[in-house]
């Protein structure tokens, strides 16, 4: 314990700022994705799924392409089609979330694992000097000034494109017509029914626009916070973004607090372990957090309902 | 508007299972093409000296997925090679959690093969657990100790390759005119998951750091899981923070995250199991090659030429060539004139006197030479 105090400095420091928010920002992407669906009463357990396939699609298309915008492009729309079978399913077959959720995952776990090995003949992983990654935006100007240009230097394009994307959503949630229309079908469909919006027609977007940005999180993941395809390299990030948007009520802002919260719980657990904490104590950290969060969020949406209730009475 | 989306929808799913199509085919005839030559050259082989009797069939149970290029992939070369020169039949079956290495072990066992090799460690305990229920089907075990008598098992002095790496790792970072290399006297290792055969590697690590400069600071972290480039990346940066200059890894899928970590830092790392040193050309010093093929190949063998033994054990150190360091020339082309030559012959020189038992490399807990 005594080597923690000692070397408190090189635990808590300014590159764990930048360490946060990068092992956050994939999480962020899925819990706004969730968020999308949640917003029109729609659980979005496939997010790991829709993230797995984003991923894959992402290094095929820019491997033969040569081009990241292609490769992120191609990953929204190949997220779009995944997400439109929990679509179909759900909205005109009215199948169980979780049950299509989990099918989706492990239809994409398995999916992606058949066409890395039809297309590429590699098992397991692939990655070649050929596939383009998302570029990374240097501030030159920044460089040279202490504490904010360590910080915010060397960001990844999508790094910034989370940070835009979390207030373009808020924005449209609360403050757009579409946004209104989208938590009133969430909320009461019937009475958005009788007020004249196409309720289904409304969550059919919804799903769309959730898997546009769920193959964005891949993109990410495969080409911006690394530069190869791993069998299963989500790792649980899809349902740790949902965890955070219970956490945040599908509210963007709060969401993306939950999704730090865990990124915090992931840089520090990093540098604990070099001070002989045990491994399998720090490995535990993040889904201890996840409990804690859900469990919080639970507490705060307990007391409001029946602060509500009571001032009915 | 509905009608719209699903006409989309289908056209799309259309043309991609097309796309899905054309690309499978050529690749399935190329492979079709060069599976049947090389299956009548086999057969002709096997056909001459075992006169039309089956050929031996090996199952080898990863604890992870192919493509690691690291321990896995060893692993397969050296089955492959028994393949190719024994004619044998050969089924790899990946997996990642503990329920599918369980079960992937089982179905192996009641296929009935002639020979089920678990290729590391962490199957070791399912081959305890069902082994004697299968008296008759010969296993192997790579990475540790298995005592059943239809077990035989091969493990690696991976403390003496892995001594040899500390002692570069910790001359390495008193370079401080290679670019990248800070003051600090602090080097970093990651590791898979938290395994006694991975405390081996370290204990070996440290003491060679140790053996060049005593007050070297080591920083260790595990990842937990084998195939999470991602998450060994984020330990490799955390590591970099705190003032690490170089990091082994010995993490398998994981590590190749390490490595791009790595390049992407403009920093170094070290290799493990394969000869990792060109993955990313620069960023790895060297890498600490330990012959898993060599010691699936030999298995192999030993059931093709009928002089397999249950219930003993080989092991694989320095001396045999079961472990060793590369050659360092990826990094010397890299480097230029500012290689560090005096790298290579202090470690050359640590490995003849480890060979020679001037220097005895310590063991974690239940590892090392069968007494």
């Amino acid at each position: 314990m005594g080597a923690i105090f000692e070397n408190l400095d090189k635990i808590i420091n300014v590159s764990l700022i930048y360490a946060t928010f990068r092992s956050a920002t994939p999480i962020i992407f899925a819990a706004l994705c969730a968020a999308i669906t949640q917003q029109a009463n729609i659980l979005n357990v496939g997010t790991e799924g829709i993230m797995l396939v984003g991923a894959f699609t992402a290094v095929a298309v820019s491997y033969f392409t040569g081009s990241w915008v292609a490769g992120v492009a191609a990953a929204m729309l190949a997220g779009v089609l995944i997400a439109m079978i929990i679509g179909i399913g759900h909205i005109k077959y009215g199948a169980d979330n979780c049950a299509i959720g989990m099918g989706v995952n492990m239809l994409a776990l398995a999916l992606t694992k058949f066409c890395l090995n039809v297309i590429f003949g590699m098992n397991g992983s692939f990655s070649s000097p050929d596939i383009q990654p998302i570029p990374r935006i240097k501030l030159e100007f920044l460089k040279d000034v202490p504490i904010i240009g360590e910080i915010f230097c060397n960001w990844s394009i999508m790094e910034w494109v989370v940070i835009v994307l979390i207030f373009a959503l808020q924005y449209l949630f609360y403050k757009t017509v579409w946004g209104l229309r989208l938590r009133a079908v969430g909320q009461f469909p019937v009475a958005a029914k009788t007020a004249g919006i196409n309720v289904n027609k409304i969550k059919y977007q919804a799903v769309a626009f959730a898997g546009m940005i769920g193959g964005l999180a891949g993109a990410h993941l495969s080409l911006g916070y690394s530069t190869q395809f791993v069998e299963n390299m989500t790792s649980n990030r899809g349902f740790m973004g949902v965890a955070a948007m219970y956490f945040g009520g599908a509210n963007p802002v709060l969401t993306t607090v939950g999704c730090l919260l865990f990124g915090f719980a992931d840089s520090v657990g990093a540098r604990l372990q070099a001070y002989g904490i045990p491994s399998q104590f720090v490995l535990m950290m993040p889904y201890i957090v996840t409990i804690a969060v859900l469990a919080i969020s639970m507490a705060i949406k307990i007391s409001t309902t029946k602060k509500r209730q009571s001032s009915l009475n | 508007m509905k009608k719209l989306i699903s006409a989309a929808l289908a056209a799309s799913l259309a043309l991609s299972l097309t796309a899905c199509g054309g690309n499978a085919a050529p690749a399935a005839t190329e492979a079709a093409k060069d599976a049947a030559p090389a299956a009548t050259e086999a057969a002709k082989e096997t056909a001459a000296p075992a006169a039309s009797e089956d050929p031996i069939r090996v199952c080898v149970v990863y604890t992870g997925s192919l493509g690691d290029k690291s321990y896995n992939d060893s692993c397969n070369e050296g089955a492959q090679k028994a393949v190719a020169d024994f004619g044998i039949e050969l089924k790899s079956l990946e997996g990642t959690t503990a329920e599918e290495w369980e079960s992937n072990l089982l179905a192996a066992c009641e296929d009935g093969y002639d020979l089920i090799i678990g290729a590391s460690s962490n199957i070791a305990d399912y081959i305890t657990e069902h082994g004697p229920n299968y008296p008759d089907t010969k296993f192997a075990v790579i990475d540790t100790t298995v005592d059943l008598p239809n077990v035989q098992s091969i493990s690696f002095a991976q403390n003496e390759g892995s001594f040899l790496a500390g002692a570069a790792a910790a001359m390495f970072t008193q370079k401080t005119d290679i670019p990248g290399v800070n003051e600090d006297a602090i080097i970093g290792w990651v590791g898979g998951m938290d395994i006694p055969v991975l405390h081996d590697f370290f204990t070996g690590y440290e003491q060679g750091a140790k053996y060049i400069n005593p007050d070297i600071q080591i920083l260790q972290a595990f990842a937990g899981e084998w195939s999470n480039p991602l998450k060994g990346k984020e330990l490799t940066f955390a590591q970099y923070d705190q003032g690490a200059d170089i990091v082994m890894n010995v993490a398998s899928g994981t590590g190749t995250g390490i490595l791009e970590g790595a390049k992407e830092k403009g920093l170094y790392a070290i290799g493990v199991d394969l000869n990792q040193d060109a993955d990313q050309p620069g960023a790895v010093l060297t890498s600490m090659v330990k012959r898993v093929d060599t010691a699936c190949y030999l298995t192999i063998q030993s059931v093709v030429e009928d002089t397999f033994a249950g219930g003993t054990t080989q092991y694989l150190a320095l001396k045999e060539g079961g472990v060793s360091l590369t050659d360092f020339a990826v990094m010397k082309e890299h480097l230029g004139d500012k290689f560090p030559q005096d790298i290579v012959d202090k470690c050359e020189e640590l490995a003849q006197k480890i060979a020679a038992g001037e220097i005895v490399v310590e063991n974690y807990e239940g590892f090392g030479p069968a007494k």
